[in-house]
């Protein structure tokens, strides 16, 4: 049987397959249907009997349930419930298993709460995520005058906040991920828009060949570097279009992300760009005085060009940036992903060498291959590799 | 303890895709479910037999609410007398309206894993209590011994 104990888990799965099944408009209409209209019905009714005071109990009573580490504020005063989740029990379910098979589990929660609270008069005026387990939201009345609340249990005001990158809904709109990227607010577009005027795009890992004869032939006009390259301006000096951070990023590496990020003009620094992948501890860019790193994930998976493997191996940077820049439909030459074989002897452009001669952690051969045949089905002749010797 | 209330989205998705796009899509979203959602507990029964079925299914029953389910298994058979359903009890104790195929869902998903496994799925029974049995596929099975 289909259980409780483990509905987050297959309720994820369930989101991805009615997306890969029956496209994008029908996983928002499952949340506003089977979910807001009938699953959820008891908010209904305790938003007909009593108004915010009905959700305010009803959903204490689910809290309590689900063991929501949460509060929830009612002020009938100001026209306004409030909720600040410390630790998202059911985002949780997911992080704490290593589950990531829709690409973005939490955007349900608005997408059955706007339609059900909208057929009862009430307005998700303001709500915030951050995929990492802590969002806020406030509700109140359709039109009465209404006013947010400053509480010190302002979720915003925890450390945990800093986690993770932000989905923003203002009177049950999805706002812009990244407004200097795209107006869209649907984070695939963001990535599209950042990229759409490049005919094409050099990707470039760390392996030997991406500072040989081939890859330097390549257009450089719009280049896709690991977070090491953009730092040490080895493999490549210019300005890159795009970053991605390693999983998992650890300080130093950051920090040389943040130093030359930072004092780079606004108009000339890179995307940042980071996988969130459930499995590696929340990572606080904060820290380093940079913005939160855009997600790569869910254009992955919407495009079929990724699917995460609980407790498994998962693409090294090299790939995962390959991987996108497929995702982008662009044309795509690929050096410095050498499987840590390069016929050199050597391991990375720069001469490091790892501590042992097995693959790094979270990192297989056997998961890198995949991905590059993946790459190599999906983008035909739109990729090049450089010539075997 | 789980949320029971899950269980009311369980059933609403079930009607959902029902009524939204016909009997064979649920039928494919129940087996798909079982198929890839459930890879890694069809691993663990396809290498530990049906003493890792038992053993499973008595892990995954003990955190269903107001579940009592007796589970036994031999060398080629695993049998569960579900006496009462949580789900089905959950639903009717809150007065929802249960689809009238909910029980299909153990038929498709479990049948999906049942036969990754190595196994046959059989289900006598339903709406509250059934009788549910994995047959090896290869060595048969009608000896019941309890565990």
């Amino acid at each position: 049987m289909l259980g409780c104990q483990d509905f987050c888990g297959y309720y994820d799965w369930t989101f991805d397959h009615v997306r890969r099944t029956f496209g994008q408009d029908a996983v928002h209409e499952l949340w506003a249907q089977a979910i807001g209209g009938e699953s959820q019905r008891h908010y209904v009714e305790a938003g007909h009997r009593a108004g915010l005071r009905g959700l305010y109990e009803a959903w204490t009573a689910t809290g309590e349930d689900e063991k929501c580490d949460w509060t929830f504020t009612l002020d009938e005063q100001k026209n306004v419930l409030r909720w600040d989740m410390r630790q998202c029990p059911s985002k949780g379910f997911l992080l704490q298993n290593d589950l990531n098979q829709d690409e973005d589990y939490c955007d349900h929660c608005m997408g059955w709460e706007g339609p059900m609270l909208q057929s009862i008069g009430i307005e998700i005026a303001g709500h915030e995520h951050n995929h990492s387990g802590q969002c806020w939201g406030e509700l109140r009345i359709m039109d009465k005058p209404y006013e947010s609340l400053d509480l010190p249990v302002d979720i915003r005001k925890d450390p945990r906040w800093q986690n993770g990158y932000l989905d923003r809904f203002a009177n049950h709109v999805k706002l812009p991920l990244l407004e200097t990227a795209s107006r869209s607010a649907d984070v695939c577009d963001v990535l599209r828009d950042w990229f759409t005027d490049a005919d094409q795009l050099l990707v470039l890992g760390r392996g030997p060949s991406a500072i040989e004869k081939w890859a330097g032939s390549q257009p450089h006009e719009r280049v896709i570097v690991t977070a090491p390259t953009y730092s040490a301006r080895d493999v490549f000096k210019g300005e890159p279009t795009a970053v991605l951070i390693s999983s998992p990023p650890d300080d130093p590496l950051v920090a040389g992300v943040a130093s030359r990020f930072n004092q780079t003009p606004p108009e000339l620094r890179p995307l940042l760009m980071y996988a969130y992948l459930p499995s590696i501890p929340p990572f606080d860019f904060s820290r380093f005085d940079l913005p939160r790193p855009v997600p790569i994930l869910p254009l992955l998976i919407r495009r079929g060009l990724y699917r995460h493997e609980p407790n498994g191996p998962f693409p090294t940077t090299g790939v995962f940036s390959l991987l996108l820049a497929v995702a982008l439909g662009k044309p795509v030459a690929v050096a410095g992903i050498d499987l840590y074989r390069h016929s050199s002897g050597r391991t990375y452009a720069d001469g490091s060498e790892p501590a042992s001669a097995d693959w790094p952690p979270y990192h297989s051969l056997e998961c890198d291959l995949r991905y590059l045949r993946l790459a190599s089905q999906m983008a035909g002749i739109n990729l090049r590799f450089p010539p075997q010797e | 303890m789980s949320a029971p209330d899950f269980y009311f989205a369980v059933n609403a998705i079930f009607r959902h895709i029902h009524d939204r796009y016909g009997k064979f899509a649920l039928i494919d979203y129940w087996r798909r479910l079982g198929h890839e959602y459930y890879a890694a507990r069809v691993k663990r029964w396809s290498e530990g037999g049906t003493d890792a079925i038992a053993h499973d299914w008595k892990q995954y029953f003990a955190q269903e609410p107001q579940a009592q389910v007796e589970i036994s298994a031999n060398e080629k058979s695993v049998d569960l007398d579900v006496r009462v359903c949580p789900a089905i009890k959950h639903l009717r104790d809150q007065n929802r309206d249960i689809v009238p195929y909910f029980c299909e869902h153990c038929d498709q998903v479990c049948g999906s894993m049942a036969e990754d496994a190595g196994y046959r799925f059989e289900r006598t029974g339903g709406m509250g209590s059934c009788h549910q049995r994995f047959v090896h596929l290869t060595l048969g099975g009608e000896k019941k011994e309890r565990i």
